[in-house]
C-alpha cells in the first residue's frame, strides 16, 4: 500500500543510489502516516543529523587525545543508526572506525602495527565519514523538501 | 544397450570390431591371437589402451573394454592350475576366451551374443570374474537394493500420508465436538442463570436482604427485574461462581481457540500434494463427520433464538461494576455467537479487531509487553514504530542498567529486545544479570553477529539475536516466533499452516486444566504465562479451580450429561464433565441443584446469557486486563 507511490522517490535523487539502501529507508517511509509531512520518518532523519554531527565532534576531540577507545564506541555508535536508516556508506565509514580504534584492519581481522598507525587511520575514515554523511544529508534533505 | 542391433546383424558390432582388430596383424606384439586359437591376448596393456583401443573402438578405457567383453561373455583365462601360475604369454598379459571366438571361424561370431542384463546371476562363478566386473555388479547390486530401498520409503511415505490425513481428519472431528461441547454448556450455563435468577428473584421477595452467600446479590436493590426490559445490570447480578464459570468458559472458548479451519486446509493440502494416494477410507470420513454435524445445528439454533431475544435487551458494555474484580472482563469477554452453521465459517470474520491496514496485525491474544533496550535513539524509535505496527505494547530502556531495573522492579514482558553494546551495561551482562531471576526470552539486536559473538550471546542466556539492522520482517518473525503462545490460532489466515496454533491451543487447555504445571509444549523457554500471577489465564483459572474440589459439585454431572446426546471420544466427555461440574459447583454453591424449577424465565437467563456472548475484540480487552 505504501509502496504504490512516494511523493518524489527518493532514489531518484542524485546520489542516493549509491549512499542509501532503498529496501531499509523505504521500509521507515512507510510508517509514516501521512506521506506529504512524513513528521515521523523527517524527524527520525533530522534527530540523525544532529546525532551524526555530534558524534563528529566527539570523535574530532578523541581524535587529538588519541584516544582509541572512545572512538571506537563512538564509530559503533554511529554506524548502528546509519545502518538502521540504511545509510551504507556513512555505515562502512563508521565501521571501519569503529576497527581502526581497536587497532585492527578495515575488516577488523588483522592488528595494526601501532596505535599512530590506527591514529592515522582514524583521521582518513572519519573525513570519510564526514564526507559522505554531508553528501546523503544533501539527499536527504532534499528528499524533505528542505532548501536551507 | 545394443541388443536390438544385434539382431538386426547376425553379429554384434563389438565382436566384429574385436574380429578385425585381431584380424589386423600389424599389433601382434600388443594383442594378438592365443596359441591355441580359441582366445585372445593382450600383452602389453598399456600399447594397447592407448594406440589399439582408440583405433578401434573409439575410446582409451581398457576398464571399459574388458567390461564389454565380459557383457558378451567373454572370459579371463586364468593360469592359477598351471605349474607357476603364469600365463604363457607373460605376467602382464590379459588373454580372454569365449567357446565361439575362434581364429578362423568368423561364422560362430553369430553366436557371440550380449548376455541378457540380469545383474543378479551375472556371476555364477564369481572366481572367474574380473576385478572390474566384481565392481560392477557391487555397484549393481547396490543399486537394486537402494531402489529396493526407495521403493519401501515410498511404502512409507504413502502409509504415513494415509495416517496423517486419517489423523487431521479425526483431529478436525475431535475439534468439532469441542465447540459442539462448548455450545452445550453455552446453554447449560444460561440454564444455570435461569435458576439462578429465580433463586434471587424468589430470595429476593421473600426477604430482600436474606442468608446470601455471596456480596453481589447484597445490593441488588429494590429494583424489580423481572419485568423490565432495560434493567440495569447491577440489580440483577448473577451469582458469583456463575460469573466465574461462564469466564472461564469464555476463556477457554473452543470456538475460538480451536480453529478447524487450519486443519482442514492443512488436510486438503495434504490431498491435493498426494493426489491419489492418500484419500482417507470413506468410513472414516462418514466416522468423523457426522459425529460432529448433527449436534452443532441443533445447540446453535437454540443459541441463535436465544441471541436473536438477547439482542433487544442487554447492550453490550453496560455491565460495569457487576464484579469488582473481574469486571473488564465480563465486559469485553469474547464469546462470539454460535453462528449458525460453525464448521463452515470462516474464522477470520470472526474477528472483527482484525482490520486490512498497512499496520500488520499479527493477531495477538493481547498485546505482547516488549521491553526495547537500545541506547541508540534512532534505533530506539524505528524499533518503537515497527513494534507499535505489530500491535505491541512497548516499553523502552536505555541501556543494559535500565533494563535489569526494570525487570528487577517487578516489570514483566513477554520478550526483550536487548542491544549488545551499550553504555553503562552491555545487553550480555544484563541478559546475564536477567537470567538470575527471570527467564522471559531475551533476543539479542546486534550488527555483531559472527559465530563466536552470537555462540557467547547464547552461552549468556540470550534466545536468539537479530542482526542490525533489522528490517520489519525480520522483526515480525522473530516476534511470531517467540510470542507463538501469544498468538491468537484463528488469526493466522496468511497461508501459513504452522502446528504452532495447535500447540498454543493446547497450551492453554492445559493450563486451564492444571495451572499449577506450566505446560512447554509451545516453546523451549519458560513463557511469562507461566508465571503464576501474571498470565490472566492462569491466575482465574487458579482461582476457580479450588472451587472445583466440592463434593457437591460432581451430584450434578448427570445432568450435564445427560445434555450431550451425542458421542465423543472419552477424554472430551472428561473435560465437559469437568466443566460441567464447575458450572453446576458454581450454581450449587448458593443453591442446591434440586432448586431448578425449569421456569418461565428462560429468556431472564437467556438475556444475562448474551453479555458473555458480546462479541468483542479480544485484545481490548486483554490490554485493560494486563496489570502494569
Amino acid at each position: 500500500m505504501a509502496e504504490d507511490r512516494h511523493d518524489g522517490d527518493i532514489m531518484s535523487i542524485p546520489g542516493a543510489t549509491d549512499s542509501i539502501d532503498a529496501a531499509t529507508f523505504e521500509q521507515i517511509l512507510e510508517m509514516d502516516d501521512d506521506e506529504e509531512e512524513r513528521d515521523f520518518s523527517k524527524s527520525i532523519v533530522y534527530d540523525f543529523f544532529t546525532q551524526a554531527e555530534n558524534t563528529f565532534g566527539k570523535m574530532d576531540t578523541s581524535l587529538e587525545e588519541k584516544n582509541l577507545k572512545t572512538l571506537s564506541e563512538l564509530g559503533h555508535f554511529l554506524k548502528g543508526s546509519s545502518a538502521t536508516l540504511g545509510l551504507t556508506k556513512v555505515k562502512d565509514s563508521c565501521e571501519k572506525i569503529q576497527h581502526y580504534g581497536q587497532r585492527k584492519d578495515e575488516t577488523g581481522t588483522k592488528d595494526l602495527a601501532s596505535d599512530d598507525e590506527a591514529l592515522k587511520k582514524l583521521a582518513a575514515a572519519i573525513k570519510q565519514a564526514k564526507t559522505e554523511f554531508r553528501d546523503v544529508e544533501k539527499v536527504l534533505r532534499k528528499f524533505y523538501h528542505d532548501d536551507s | 544397450m545394443d541388443t536390438s542391433q544385434g539382431s538386426g546383424s547376425n553379429s554384434s558390432d563389438f565382436v566384429r570390431k574385436l574380429y578385425k582388430m585381431l584380424e589386423n596383424q600389424t599389433d601382434e606384439n600388443v594383442v594378438r591371437w592365443g596359441n591355441e586359437g580359441d582366445s585372445f591376448v593382450v600383452l602389453e596393456n598399456e600399447k594397447f589402451t592407448k594406440h589399439i583401443l582408440p583405433k578401434h573402438f573409439k575410446h582409451s578405457n581398457f576398464a571399459s573394454f574388458v567390461r564389454q567383453l565380459n557383457k558378451y561373455d567373454f572370459h579371463k583365462v586364468r593360469h592359477n592350475n598351471e605349474e607357476n601360475g603364469q600365463s604363457p604369454y607373460g605376467a602382464g598379459a590379459w588373454e580372454f576366451k569365449h567357446p565361439d571366438f575362434k581364429m578362423n571361424n568368423k561364422d560362430a561370431l553369430d553366436n557371440i551374443r550380449r548376455k541378457a542384463p540380469a545383474p543378479r546371476k551375472a556371476n555364477p562363478q564369481p572366481d572367474e570374474l574380473m576385478i572390474p566386473t566384481q565392481q560392477m555388479d557391487l555397484v549393481n547390486g547396490q543399486l537394486v537394493a537402494t531402489q529396493a530401498q526407495l521403493q519401501q520409503l515410498q511404502h512409507r511415505y504413502d502409509e504415513l500420508s494415509i495416517h496423517h490425513s486419517m489423523l487431521l481428519q479425526e483431529v478436525i472431528g475431535l475439534q468439532k465436538t469441542v465447540v459442539n461441547h462448548e455450545h452445550v454448556m453455552q446453554n447449560v450455563m444460561s440454564f444455570l442463570h435461569t435458576v439462578d435468577a429465580q433463586r434471587r428473584r424468589d430470595s429476593r421477595l421473600g426477604n430482600p436482604f436474606g442468608p446470601q452467600q455471596n456480596g453481589a446479590p447484597a445490593q441488588n436493590g429494590n429494583v424489580e427485574t423481572q419485568t423490565s426490559q432495560v434493567t440495569p445490570l447491577e440489580d440483577d447480578i448473577p451469582a458469583s461462581p456463575l460469573q466465574h464459570a461462564s469466564k472461564l468458559l469464555s476463556e477457554t472458548n473452543a470456538d475460538v481457540m480451536l480453529n478447524p479451519r487450519n486443519l482442514e486446509q492443512m488436510n486438503e493440502m495434504t490431498l491435493k500434494m498426494s493426489g491419489t494416494l492418500t484419500t482417507p477410507p470413506p468410513e472414516l470420513l462418514r466416522h468423523a463427520r457426522p459425529a460432529s454435524r448433527g449436534p452443532p445445528s441443533a445447540a446453535s439454533s437454540t443459541s441463535m433464538r436465544l441471541g436473536d431475544i438477547d439482542s433487544l435487551v442487554y447492550p453490550v458494555g453496560q455491565t460495569n461494576g457487576i464484579d469488582p474484580m473481574y469486571s473488564e472482563h465480563i465486559n469485553n469477554i469474547p464469546y462470539p455467537m454460535p453462528p449458525k452453521q460453525p464448521e463452515t465459517q470462516d474464522a477470520r470474520f470472526q474477528d472483527p479487531a482484525r482490520k486490512k491496514s498497512t499496520q500488520v496485525d499479527p493477531g495477538w491474544v493481547r498485546a505482547p509487553q516488549i521491553l526495547l533496550v537500545e541506547d541508540d535513539p534512532t534505533c530506539r524509535r524505528i524499533g518503537s514504530k515497527f513494534l507499535y505496527a505489530f500491535h505491541c505494547a512497548i516499553d523502552s530502556a536505555l541501556d543494559g542498567l535500565e533494563a535489569v531495573n526494570k525487570m528487577n522492579a517487578g516489570s514483566k514482558y513477554d520478550l526483550v529486545l536487548m542491544d549488545i553494546i551499550m553504555p553503562n551495561l552491555d545487553g550480555v551482562s544484563a541478559c546475564h544479570l536477567i537470567r538470575q531471576f527471570d527467564n522471559t526470552p531475551i533476543v539479542a539486536m546486534t550488527s555483531n553477529i559472527r559465530s563466536d559473538d552470537i555462540s557467547m550471546y547464547f552461552q549468556h542466556g540470550m534466545n536468539d539475536v537479530l542482526p542490525k539492522p533489522f528490517t520489519k520482517e525480520g522483526l515480525l518473525q522473530m516476534l511470531e516466533k517467540h510470542l507463538a503462545h501469544l498468538k491468537k490460532p484463528l488469526a493466522q489466515g496468511e497461508g501459513m499452516i504452522a502446528p504452532q496454533p495447535l500447540s498454543a491451543t493446547r497450551q492453554i487447555l492445559k493450563e486451564e486444566e492444571s495451572p499449577a504445571k506450566s505446560p512447554n509444549t509451545a516453546s523451549n523457554w519458560n513463557s511469562p504465562n507461566q508465571v503464576p500471577g501474571i498470565s490472566p489465564v492462569s491466575t482465574v483459572t487458579d482461582d476457580y479451580v479450588q472451587t472445583m474440589g466440592h463434593p457437591g459439585a460432581y451430584a450434578v454431572n448427570p445432568i450435564a450429561q445427560g445434555q450431550m446426546g451425542y458421542n465423543t471420544s472419552p477424554q472430551m466427555q472428561i473435560r465437559a464433565q469437568q466443566q460441567a461440574a464447575q458450572a453446576a459447583h458454581a450454581a450449587g454453591h448458593r443453591r442446591q441443584i434440586s432448586d431448578i424449577s425449569g421456569g418461565d424465565d428462560l429468556n431472564n437467563a437467556a438475556k444475562r446469557q448474551q453479555m458473555y456472548n458480546a462479541p468483542i475484540p479480544p485484545q481490548q480487552m486483554n490490554i485493560q486486563q494486563r496489570p502494569r
